[in-house]
C-alpha cells in the first residue's frame, strides 16, 4: 500500500474533493473487511462496522496526522469499533500488556515437545478452513493480532503502533496466538 | 542436547534471528529431529494463514459508504469558526456604526460606559442580595434549631408505635385537606 499516495488522497479529500476519498475507500475496504470479519464474527455487522470505520475517518480527517501511516491510523479506528462491540456483548476481553496467566504465558517460553507434527495431517484447504475455526475460539485480543499478522499483513512495528504497546510485547503476543491456533489445531486433530 | 525456544522458532521462520544466532539454529537443526519438525510444523501453519480467503464485498459497499457520507461534512477547524464569528462581529459594529451615524470611537466610548454602568448596577445588587441572605440565615436557623430539640424532646416521651401512628393519622389529615381546598377553591389538577 503507497503510503506517499494515501497522503495526496487525504489532502485532496480534506479540499473537498469525494473522488479521492471513494479511492481511498476502495483501496481499504477489503482489508478492513477481513480483519473486522474475522473479529465480530457475523457478516452483515462488520459490514455495517467496516462502512462505520470509513464514516468516523472521514469526520475526524483533520485530526489524522500525517507523520503516521493512514492504513494504521484506519486500522487503529477499526479496532476501536472492534473493543467497544466486545465490551457492549460483555466479551471476555484482556489487555495485552498484562500476562495471560498461566495457560497463556508458558506458551512462548517452551521448547519444541514431543507432539506430532499437526500441519502435514490435512490438505491446505482443510487446514485453512481448521485455522479459521480455530481463529473463532482464540481471545479477541490475540485473535485481533494474528488476523493482523497472517491477513493484513501488518508488520509488528505497525501493530505497536495501533495497540500503542512496546514491540516486544506485540511480537511475543502474535507468537502467543501462533502457539494457540496451532494447540487447537492439534485438538482438533 | 539444548533446543531452541519456540520465540527463536518463530525469528527463524520469520527470518528475524541474526545471522549468528540462525546459523547456530541450523546447525541445532540437523541433529535434532524434534526441533526440525517444529520448524517445519510452523512454518506449514503461517503459510496457510498466510493465505486465509478473503471475505467477499458486496459490489455496492463502496457507493454505500460514500452515500452515507455525502450530508457529513468534514469538521471545519477550530480557527475557521473563531474567524467567522469575529468577522460577522466586525461586520455588525460596521453597521451599527453606520446607522447610528456616529464614529468609531463614538460608539465604542459610549458601548464601554453602558457597559461599565452595568457592572456597577450588578455589583450594588449582588451585595444586597448576600445581605438579605445572611440575614435570613441569622433569622432562620435559631428558630430552627429550638424546633429540632423541641422535636427530639417530645419524641423521647412518645413510644415509638404511638409516633407512627400520629405520622400517619398527620399525613391523612394533610392530603383530605389538600383534596378539600381544591374542591372548594376549585384549583384544578
Amino acid at each position: 500500500m503507497n503510503e506517499e499516495q494515501d497522503q495526496v488522497l487525504v489532502r485532496r479529500t480534506l479540499r473537498g474533493d469525494k473522488k479521492a476519498f471513494e479511492m481511498i475507500v476502495r483501496k481499504y475496504q477489503r482489508p478492513l473487511l477481513n480483519y473486522v470479519g474475522r473479529m465480530v464474527g457475523e457478516r452483515e455487522l462488520a459490514l455495517d462496522f467496516t462502512q462505520d470505520v470509513f464514516v468516523r475517518a472521514y469526520a475526524s480527517l483533520r485530526s489524522f496526522e500525517p507523520q503516521y501511516k493512514f492504513s494504521t491510523w484506519l486500522f487503529k479506528i477499526a479496532s476501536n469499533l472492534v473493543i467497544d462491540h466486545w465490551r457492549k456483548k460483555k466479551l471476555p476481553a484482556f489487555s495485552l500488556s498484562e500476562p495471560l496467566g498461566e495457560d497463556g504465558d508458558c506458551l512462548t517460553v517452551d521448547v519444541p515437545d514431543d507432539e506430532p507434527a499437526v500441519a502435514r495431517k490435512f490438505e491446505l484447504a482443510e487446514l485453512r478452513q481448521r485455522i479459521e475455526t480455530a481463529l473463532e475460539k482464540l481471545p479477541g485480543p490475540l485473535r485481533e493480532l494474528f488476523v493482523w499478522r497472517h491477513v493484513n499483513e501488518l508488520s509488528y512495528e505497525e501493530m505497536a503502533e495501533i495497540k500503542g504497546l512496546p514491540l516486544g510485547t506485540i511480537k511475543n503476543r502474535v507468537f502467543q496466538a501462533k502457539e494457540m491456533v496451532r494447540r487447537l489445531l492439534q485438538e482438533m486433530s | 542436547m539444548n533446543c531452541f525456544k519456540i520465540n527463536d522458532i518463530y525469528d527463524y521462520i520469520e527470518g528475524s534471528l541474526s545471522s549468528e544466532r540462525r546459523e547456530e539454529l541450523e546447525r541445532h537443526l540437523s541433529v535434532c529431529p524434534r526441533c526440525r519438525r517444529a520448524v517445519e510444523d510452523r512454518k506449514l501453519i503461517a503459510g496457510a494463514a498466510f493465505g486465509l480467503p478473503p471475505l467477499a464485498i458486496p459490489d455496492d459497499f463502496t457507493d454505500r459508504v460514500m452515500a452515507r457520507i455525502a450530508p457529513a461534512k468534514v469538521k471545519p477547524p477550530v480557527w475557521l469558526f473563531i474567524l467567522a464569528c469575529a468577522s460577522s462581529f466586525l461586520a455588525l459594529t460596521a453597521m451599527v456604526m453606520n446607522a447610528s451615524g456616529r464614529s468609531a470611537l463614538g460608539v465604542i466610548s459610549g458601548a464601554s460606559h453602558s457597559f461599565w454602568e452595568y457592572v456597577k448596577s450588578a455589583a450594588v445588587l449582588t451585595a444586597k442580595v448576600a445581605t438579605l441572605l445572611s440575614l435570613a440565615g441569622k433569622t432562620v436557623r435559631p428558630l430552627l434549631e429550638a424546633a429540632s430539640k423541641g422535636l427530639s424532646l417530645l419524641t423521647s416521651f412518645i413510644h415509638p408505635g404511638l409516633q407512627v401512628l400520629i405520622l400517619v393519622v398527620a399525613i391523612c389529615l394533610v392530603v383530605s385537606l389538600f383534596f378539600g381546598m381544591k374542591k372548594k377553591l376549585s384549583l384544578g389538577d
